[in-house]
């Protein structure tokens, strides 16, 4: 579960389980990397906390998933099989560069800001304040060159 | 009951009111400010949350049309290739800003006499340096002494860390034989005068919980407030009043309630910044004054200008960890600065170098643009392109044109019914050429850098952090509305001190000067207090 306050679902159970699969195809597990795939993560949760502007976005797109589900492979997108899900999904991309898009960025900005995922890249879960981050400083006999150019402004 | 009447009423407690307020209160004068928006509270700034990196729209956008807290009002700029970021609040635009905080140059101060373009100001850059220098003491200024693109001077902390990706950036700048110094920035790198330092958080333009940025309401509010000065949120002014003499009495203002009050003084600085002033002024029409306030030359709403702003961004195969640091502050090149007889536009520019995107924004942005693909690569890509990626910012030099302007707008208005400004603004043959010539300099910068992936966006719209030249100084009444120590020609005891009072942009950002300025004017007021209305 991603770090958010769950609430009611917006969505139907048939709609629920098109997003899933196509989370799944969005961002996809890793196992060697400890990445997990994006549909197991509660995206209606936090679209309700974080960007409850882009529901109505999110239930149209899926509506219209869920359509040309039905007339391409005559059925839900989440009850195809993967391949078929596959399939239709690159078919839709390609003919719609918009398609998904509102449940494109929704998904990513909730998978990187995920517990998990922020772990797995090697970053603190945490708010930056108040324990924040090391920045070095770099070496900067870098700047001897710029030093030694002398004054370029003008009086 | 015996009528208030202040000694000086100040309207706004953004950048530069802070500064002029600061100075004026050893006279013991009455002092009083007024601000439309209230106190910030840094518990509630995005960075105190995990999620910080969505919580940055409505709230926190640089955008008053945007955001619509109460504070704001609109502007209408439909008509203008920039649009306007601002914050209405205890700290002004401040609250929001990078604190990168380059001062202008000597040759700033005369560019008419050196290239033949724009005018000459009243001051020049000399006159400032010791405001500069006691500005940077009571803000908190870091930075490394040294910098020869800029007359001598030294800050009083330590540079902030230029991190990996300054390393980088500089090796490449120095492959270039260009010029490229840590920025000064307004942020302390040591605990400072009771503040803490900066922990490298990140999102510094939500508002630093750290306090470790030099926003006003920090730096120079409750020192202000120990010192006497008074402040009043919440009271946003509708007008300047004037008497039969010219001189202006007061200032009628709103309170929270939207209940009216008429504010009586006996000396009125404007410090609403370059939009806010030229607004209030125009509002401020009387049979005196038909044209608006202060404005028999005219030119009060003219010659507005922003610097035209461009980015190209750079993606580097090393983790750079660029996410990580002051995001708008980290060094500068001026190579291209002055002006060049062999380019094909005169003045010139800064290459702001400023940090990377956070781990969400990169996923969006590469994913949308086809970089970082949906599926198993999916991985792959995002690590490709995370916290390796360096942004050259292109800050431009505007030059003045009376055709960019501040007017009031003939329908739009704010909560109280006050007219709202409207801004007519284009960018000149000049700047074009100026932001290609910038745009080639900074994909050469990252190509010789080492980036693997540039990705040139020149002029971006939503840039105008700078708001300048709507109240210009100068020494003619005809051509200028403040005189050289920010006097209005026109009403001898009505002072103004935000950027309105530029007369020329330079090619850095503003703040720094503008509080200069207003240390400047304030001084010149005490020194010359005795027959200041003269
Ligand atoms: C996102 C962002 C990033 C920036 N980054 C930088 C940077 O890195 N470096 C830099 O130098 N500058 C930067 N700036 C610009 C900087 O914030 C401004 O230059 C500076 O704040 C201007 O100071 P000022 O005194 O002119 O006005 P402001 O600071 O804007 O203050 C004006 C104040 O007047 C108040 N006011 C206006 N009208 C009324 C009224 N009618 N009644 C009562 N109160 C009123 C407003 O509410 C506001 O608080 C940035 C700005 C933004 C928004
Ligand atoms: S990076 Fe520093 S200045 Fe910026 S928000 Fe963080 S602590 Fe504040």
């Amino acid at each position: 579960m991603a770090d958010v306050i769950a609430t009611d679902s917006f969505l139907t159970e048939e709609q629920s389980l098109s997003l899933r699969a196509l989370l799944d195809l969005i961002i996809p597990a890793d196992a060697d990397r400890g990445m997990p795939s994006a549909a197991e993560l509660d995206l209606v949760g936090y679209v309700s906390e974080f960007a409850s502007n882009q529901i109505a976005g999110i239930k149209t797109e899926l509506e219209s998933l869920d359509q040309a589900a039905q007339r391409e492979k005559g059925a839900l997108f989440g009850e195809l099989e993967k391949n078929d899900q596959q399939t239709l999904c690159d078919h839709l991309r390609e003919t719609d560069p918009r398609f998904a898009i509102a449940i494109a960025v929704q998904t990513l900005n909730c998978y990187y800001q995920d517990d998990r995922v922020v772990i797995a890249l090697g970053w603190k879960a945490r708010p930056p304040f108040p324990e924040g981050n090391e920045v070095p400083q770099a070496d900067l006999s870098l700047l001897d060159p710029v030093r030694e150019r002398g004054r370029i402004y003008r009086e | 009951m015996a009528e208030d009447i202040v000694d000086v009423l100040i309207i706004g407690a953004g950048a530069s009111s802070a500064a002029a307020a600061w100075s004026l209160s050893d006279t013991k004068m009455r002092i009083l400010c007024l601000e439309q928006g209230d106190w910030m509270n840094p518990a509630g700034y995005p960075s105190t949350n995990k999620h910080w990196q969505v919580m940055l729209n409505p709230d926190y956008n640089q955008s008053p049309n945007v955001r619509r807290n109460e504070a704001d009002y609109p502007i209408n700029e439909d008509e203008s290739a920039i649009s306007v970021a601002n914050f209405n609040g205890v700290g002004g635009g401040t609250i929001l800003y990078s604190g990168h905080f380059p001062r202008l140059k000597p040759s700033d101060f005369k560019t008419q006499t050196l290239d033949g373009v724009g005018d000459d100001w009243p001051v020049d850059y000399y006159a400032l340096e010791p405001f500069f220098a006691q500005n940077d003491r009571n803000m908190g200024v870091s930075g490394l002494a040294g910098d020869p693109a800029i007359p001598y001077h030294e800050p009083p902390l330590p540079p902030v860390p230029i991190g990996r990706m300054g390393e980088v950036m500089g090796k490449g700048l120095n492959k270039l034989g260009w010029h490229w110094w840590p920025s000064d920035s307004a942020i302390i790198t040591e605990d400072y005068e009771g503040r803490e330092k900066c922990i490298n958080l990140g999102p510094c333009n939500y508002g630093c919980a750290q306090g470790a940025k030099s926003s006003v309401d920090i730096a120079y509010w409750p020192m202000n407030q120990r010192l006497g000065v008074e402040l009043k949120t919440r009271c946003r002014v509708r007008e300047i009043t004037v008497d039969e003499n010219d001189m202006a009495t007061g200032a009628i203002y709103f309170d929270e309630d939207g209940v009216e009050h008429h504010q009586r003084a006996e000396v009125v600085i404007m410090a609403c910044n370059g939009v806010g002033t030229p607004r209030l002024l125009l509002n401020s029409k009387s049979a005196r004054f038909p044209d608006g306030l202060a404005n028999r030359s005219g030119l009060v709403g003219k010659n507005l200008m922003f610097h035209p702003w461009g980015f190209v961004q750079g993606i580097f195969e090393d983790r750079l960890e660029s996410h990580l640091g002051p995001m708008g502050t980290c060094m500068l090149s001026q190579e291209f600065y002055e002006t060049d007889p062999n380019r094909d536009f005169v003045r010139g520019y800064t290459l702001q170098i400023t940090r990377g995107q956070s781990a969400a924004a990169t996923a969006v942005n590469h994913t949308l643009r086809g970089n970082i693909p949906w599926g198993a690569d999916h991985h792959a890509g995002f690590e490709k392109y995370a916290g390796g990626s360096v942004n050259m910012n292109i800050c431009c030099e505007d030059l003045p044109e009376e055709c960019n302007t501040v007017t009031l707008d003939p329908n739009l208005t704010d909560s109280d019914g006050i007219p709202a400004p409207k801004i007519t603004y284009r960018l000149s043959e000049n700047s074009e050429r100026m932001m290609q010539h910038g745009v080639n300099k900074a994909t050469e910068a990252l190509q010789a850098a080492g980036a693997f992936q540039i990705d040139a966006h020149g002029h971006t719209r939503g840039t105008g952090w700078h708001l300048l030249g709507t109240a210009r100084m100068g020494n003619d009444p005809e051509k200028s509305v403040v005189n050289s120590w920010g006097r209005s020609h026109d009403v001898k005891n009505l002072f103004i001190i935000d950027g309105s009072i530029f007369v020329t942009a330079g090619a850095v950002n503003p703040t720094t000067t503008i509080q200069a300025l207003a240390l400047y004017i304030a001084e010149t007021m005490k020194k010359n207090l005795a027959n200041l209305f003269d």
